[in-house]
This record gives structure tokens, sequence and C-alpha cells, in this order.
């Protein structure tokens, strides 16, 4: 799968005869990354994000995206139905899709035979003599490949009901385990029997464990008990949440020593270090609701991602970021020339208003923004870069004025 | 990274009346929109918007102006009337500044509320004081701080 290209989406389904599946796929999806839930969280609204989104959300603005109600993080629940909603749909995903593509490409193309799907095809006409709506809940327990210690059970049940009627079944024999009552691991594909999948699974859970510092000990998966959300239900020791900082009170060395304290970089002028730190605290917090947590390192990695893209490191301050970027080297530079920017363009704006409002005596009163209100703005823009860290929301805190249009 | 997936998303499927002109990068995107019903101020017309897209979208909201195109591209883009959107394709819209914007929206769903603003609207007229705000505005869209002073249009 081209990751690049071939993004799985929602709208994969419908092209197909499982069109309903788009709105069932979508709703597993965060509304702020578009993805599937990661790490899924409840806002006290009781509206679900992926923890790091909603962490991002509310550390911008104390607003749930949906419904704007105000909400801390600390209210924030985990919500393990959704986890295993996600990790089941996704686990089941890839083959329900492309078993939906081929009835469409069989419906598509009418009953004639096509090469290579043809085998599967015929074993699909038969059964839909009878059943035509339901094509895919029968071939599904065949064509399953990950799924298969899900519903062995199921597919013992529809196997042998269908095996008569394949002719040629060359390839399909790969797809599924002959009736041997051996499973696959869900991970290593390895086969073995039923009972041996999941004391096996925890070979796979410690493997991934045990590199580890963080988290203080590996879970135990005593709880396994033949439920595919392995651990679901008792998650890793978690690591500790890292506290807000009210960052107003500290002066730059102080934080600057916070950060060095949890190993990241201290660089950078205070706003920076605040940013940082609130990414961090993000990641941190975020990776603190999985149910496998991740090493620091890792995080580690995506906050230098942040710092590239976002943080110190962003490159070539685009319009919109100018007022944040502030670059360790030419800070001085950049900074200087955009406020400066902003104060010749607040001047011009104002030599023009100035002219302008001579020449006609009149300022058009209900201006949305009239002169008034330009000035005290634009000034606000240009001290922007020395305000705190919040500054793009700094100056729309006005929110009293503003009345709702979209409605 | 966020940004990637969420861009990536729509592709071909798009509500009626939108449509993607040009998307082939994540800081600026390019959409047609058409007023689907009888409104006659903007009957068989269709209309560009641009969105600006910083590394932070989805968290701050895109950038999202009208633009204008010539005859000579062959698809003649003007700036829809309306009280709300200046003669520069600048439009005054709060779900559009940071106090109004959500980050569950989509390119979508900001067509669409545009779609639906135009629709609503029978009045034939820039925003008061059209002609001084394009001559000295010269601001970011994001740092101009609209007053949304009327809910009634």
């Amino acid at each position: 799968m081209d990751q690049s290209f071939d993004l799985p989406d929602s709208t994969d389904w419908l092209e197909t005869p499982l069109s309903l599946l788009a709105p069932f796929e979508s709703s597993l999806r965060c509304q702020v990354c578009k993805d599937f839930f990661d790490n899924p969280v409840i806002t006290s609204c009781s509206h679900t994000f992926c923890s790091l989104c909603i962490r991002r959300c509310l550390s911008t603005e104390g607003k749930c995206p949906a419904c704007r109600s105000s909400d801390q993080e600390l209210k924030l629940r985990r919500n393990w139905a959704v986890q295993e909603l996600v990790d089941a749909f996704k686990l089941a995903r890839p083959s329900v899709l492309e078993l939906a593509r081929r009835e469409n490409t069989r419906l598509a193309r009418g009953e004639e035979e096509i090469e290579k799907p043809a085998q599967k095809k015929r074993k699909v006409n038969h059964l839909e003599e009878e059943e035509l709506q339901v094509p895919e809940t029968n071939s599904q327990g065949r064509r399953t490949r990950s799924q298969k210690s899900i519903d062995s059970s199921a597919r013992e049940r529809t196997v042998p009901q269908i095996v008569p009627e394949v002719i040629e079944d060359s390839q399909d024999d790969e797809e599924y385990i002959p009736e041997d009552g051996l499973v696959a691991c869900p991970i290593c594909f390895r086969k073995m029997k039923e009972e041996a999948v999941f004391p096996h699974l925890n070979v796979h859970q410690q493997e991934e464990d045990s590199p580890k510092k963080t988290p203080t000990k590996t879970a135990s998966f005593g709880s396994l008990k033949g439920a595919p959300q392995k651990g679901l239900n008792l998650p890793s020791k978690q690591p500790e949440r890292l506290p807000a900082i009210n960052y107003s009170i500290l002066k730059d060395n102080a934080l600057r020593k916070k950060l060095r304290d949890l190993g990241i970089p201290d660089w950078g002028q205070k706003q920076l270090l605040q940013r940082r730190h609130t990414e961090w605290m993000n990641l941190w917090n975020a990776n603190c609701d999985s149910k496998h947590p991740k090493p620091k390192r890792v995080l580690l990695q995506e906050l230098d991602i942040w710092e590239r893209t976002q943080g110190g490191h962003a490159t070539a301050p685009s319009p919109f970021t100018t007022s944040n970027n502030v670059m360790r080297k030419d800070f001085d530079a950049s900074e200087w020339s955009n406020s400066h920017d902003d104060d010749f363009k607040r001047l011009i704006a104002n030599a023009r208003k100035k002219s302008e409002a001579k020449a006609r005596q009149t300022i058009p009163g209900g201006c949305p923004s009239s002169s008034g209100q330009k000035e005290p703005q634009s000034q606000q823009g240009a001290g922007l870069p020395v305000d705190g860290a919040r500054v793009e929301f700094g100056p729309d805190t006005d929110g009293n004025n503003v009345i709702d249009l979209s409605g | 990274m966020f940004a990637t997936k969420r861009l990536s998303k729509m592709q071909e499927h798009v509500p009626p009346g939108i449509a993607i002109v040009k998307c082939d990068n994540l800081e600026e995107w390019q959409m047609d929109i058409k007023i689907l019903d009888q409104n006659p101020l903007y009957l068989d017309q269709t209309y560009r918007l641009k969105f600006t897209f910083s590394n932070k979208y989805p968290i701050e909201p895109p950038e999202v102006q009208f633009i204008q195109c010539p005859d000579s591209t062959g698809t003649p883009r003007t700036i829809p009337m309306h009280p709300h959107i200046y003669s520069n394709g600048i439009i005054c819209l709060d779900l559009l500044g940071s106090a109004g914007w959500s980050p569950v929206q989509t390119v979508e769903s900001v067509c669409m509320s545009l779609q639906s603003m135009l629709t609503a609207n029978n009045r034939n007229e820039r925003p008061p004081g059209d002609q001084e705000f394009i001559a000295t505005n010269r601001r970011r869209i994001r740092d101009i701080n609209f007053v949304y002073e009327d809910d009634n249009v």
C-alpha cells in the first residue's frame, strides 16, 4: 500500500456494494486528524478524539472542537470501547474491502468471466443465485487472512458448505487455513493451535515491551482470555503524566531548567520553550493513554519532527507562522524585519487613512474593520513576538464581539 | 503529517457544486464552488476559492479567500457580490477566524458554509467601507479583526 497515494479512507467504500460502510468507517475516525482513532479519549461533553489531537486542541483553545464547550485535559478519559472497535475494524478492513471491490468489478462486468478472480467469482455466483444480497458475508469466511484467529469458528461453519462448490481452487487454499485446527498468530502469522495463540501473544508483548525504560513494569497479560483485544482492559503500567505548567510565573531560566530536566531541548526564547513544553506534554500524556506506551526515545523523535515542522527549526517562515518562528540563529534579523514590516504597514495604512479621511471627510461608520479597530490590531501584530506562547490566539480573545454567521 | 492525511482525504468525493481545481501541494489549494439554487445573484456562476494552510492546520484555520481569474485563463472567475465579501476576495466569516474555527472543519465543510452563505444572501452589495478596506488592508487575512456585527445576512 502506497502510503502517500493510496490512503485508506472512508470513501473507499462508496464505489462498492458496501457503500453503507462509509459512514460507519467515518464514525471510527477522529474528526480532527481524519485518521482512525489513535488512543481515543472521551471529553466531558462526550465527544471522542485521538488523545493527541484533543490535547493539542485543548492546549491551544481549551474547547472541544466538536461542540465548543470548555474542557480540560485532566478530564479526558480513555475510551476503550472505541479502541476495540477501531482495532477490530482495521483488522477486518482490507479483506472486506477487497471483497467488496471484487464484487463490484463482477457486478460491473456482468456475469462474464474474468481471468484471475474467476475462481472466486464462480463460487460467489453459485451462492448468489440464492443469496444475492449478502455475498460478502459468505465469502468473508474464505477470504480472511489476518482475521483468522478471530472468526475461526465462523469460518469452520461456513467453509465446509462453500468448499464443495469450488471447482478449481489452486490459489484459494493459501488464503485460508484448512481444517487442521491451526490458527495463525495475528502478529507473526505463525500457525499454532488455537489455545496456544494467546500465551504466544505474550511473547510478542514482551518483545515489544522489553526495550522500554519508561513503563516500570511490563503489563501482565493474565487477562487475555479468548478476546482479540489483547490487554485492552489492563493497560501497561502507566508512565506518570506531566502536569501543566503555569508559564507566566516561570522565569526563562527556570523553564529552561524544566525542559532540561525533562530531557528535551532547552534552547530558544521563552516563547519557543513554552510551545515546546506544551507539545512535549501533549505527546507524553497522549502516550500515557496508549495501551502500549511508546518508549521515550520515540516520543523524542516525534518532538523532533514537531521541532522541524512547527518549532524552532521550522523552515522558511511562511507568512502565517512568522510570529511564532523563533529561529535561533537568525532570530534577531527575522523578528526585527517582521515587526518593522508590520509597523510599516500600519504607518502606510494610517497615512492612507488620513489622506482619505481628509479627502472625504467621512469615515464609513459600520465598516466591519473600521479605523478604530485597525490600529490596536496592527499594534498587537507588531508586538506579537514579545508576547507569550499563545500569540496567535491572544488578539482573538474578544469572542464576545463575535456573532455566529454560519447558522 | 497531520495535514497530509487530512488534505488527501477528499479527492474524488466532493459535495455537489464543489470542485477541486488545484491540490498538488499541502500549502495551497484552489476550489471552485457553485451556488446550486436559483439565487439570481449567483446564477450560473462559478467562484474560485484559495485555501492557504499553515503547518498548524487543522488546529489553526486555513486562510480562505475568493480569487479572480481573468478571461484569458479560460476559466474566468469573479468575486461574488456579498455584504461580507470584500471586492478583493477577503471573506468576513467567523468560522475562518481563529475564534470561530474548529479543527473538525474541513475544506469541504468550509466550501459548503460559503455556498450557504451565498445562497442565503439577497443583497447585491459589498461590505460597508469596502473601497477603503481594500485600499488600506495589507495585513494577513488572519490578523484582520473582523467584527461580526450582523447575523441576518
